[in-house]
């Protein structure tokens, strides 16, 4: 059988957004190992798995684990990188309507196949099951 | 982080990256993306604590989801 064809780079996947922000829910997706203190660590030499990050956390209950970036200014204040608390004051603002009860992160990996296999697809279908209705997605 | 964000996007759901890495996030055509000017990895969103500047870089990022459409391109803005 022949493979499945694959979008090429130079395609751009693109959904239209027609709604407003102010009743929008947003989730937030990042690369950047962030997990809840609760959380088992993110494994530093290399990790294919992502965490979900439950939406009643505050920032002050998130820990990053990463060897790659300089983390002053994250060990102050995680929403330098996964800003879950300025999400909340947007929403409490009427800016936004409110974050998913779930958002997701990934650790560092090299693996980049099996990333984009398995992580990736299951990660898109995790994030879609937490029914967004916009994503903001951060690196480090 | 763009490969997340596209397959995201085939899936439906709109989304705005937030990167340091302007290059680099170009090459792999994000469906929309904000870059601050010459913010590093590990503050992406700004200044530790400086709640205004985080939240100003938010709504910019969110609000590329109204603005026309430039898929495939990093709009870079400064905010010093």
């Amino acid at each position: 059988m022949e493979k499945a064809l694959e979008l090429s780079r130079y395609c751009v996947p693109f959904t239209p957004f027609k709604r407003k922000l102010e009743e929008s829910l947003i989730c937030l997706v990042s690369t950047a190992g962030v997990r809840a203190r609760s959380d088992p660590p993110f494994n530093l030499e290399g990790d294919n798995s992502f965490k979900r990050i439950d939406g009643s956390l505050s920032a002050a209950e998130l820990a990053v684990d990463d060897s790659h970036y300089d983390h002053g200014c994250i060990d102050k204040d995680v929403n330098c990188v996964f800003p879950i608390d300025r999400l909340r004051s947007l929403a409490r603002e009427g800016r936004i309507a409110g974050l998913t009860d779930q958002h997701f992160s990934m650790g560092f990996s090299q693996a980049l196949r099996e990333l984009r296999e398995t992580t990736v697809p299951q990660l898109a279908r995790a994030v879609a099951a937490a029914r967004p209705d916009a994503v903001l997605l951060t690196g480090g | 982080m763009v490969t997340v964000q596209r397959a995201i996007e085939m899936l439906g759901i709109g989304s705005v990256l937030i990167t340091v890495e302007p290059e680099e996030s170009a090459q792999a055509r994000p469906p929309r993306a904000l870059c601050p000017r010459s913010f590093v990895a590990g503050h992406s969103l700004g200044r530790p604590n400086d709640e205004a500047l985080q939240k100003w870089i938010i709504m910019d990022a969110l609000e590329l989801l109204l603005a026309d459409a430039k898929p495939g391109e990093v709009i870079i803005r400064d905010y010093t």
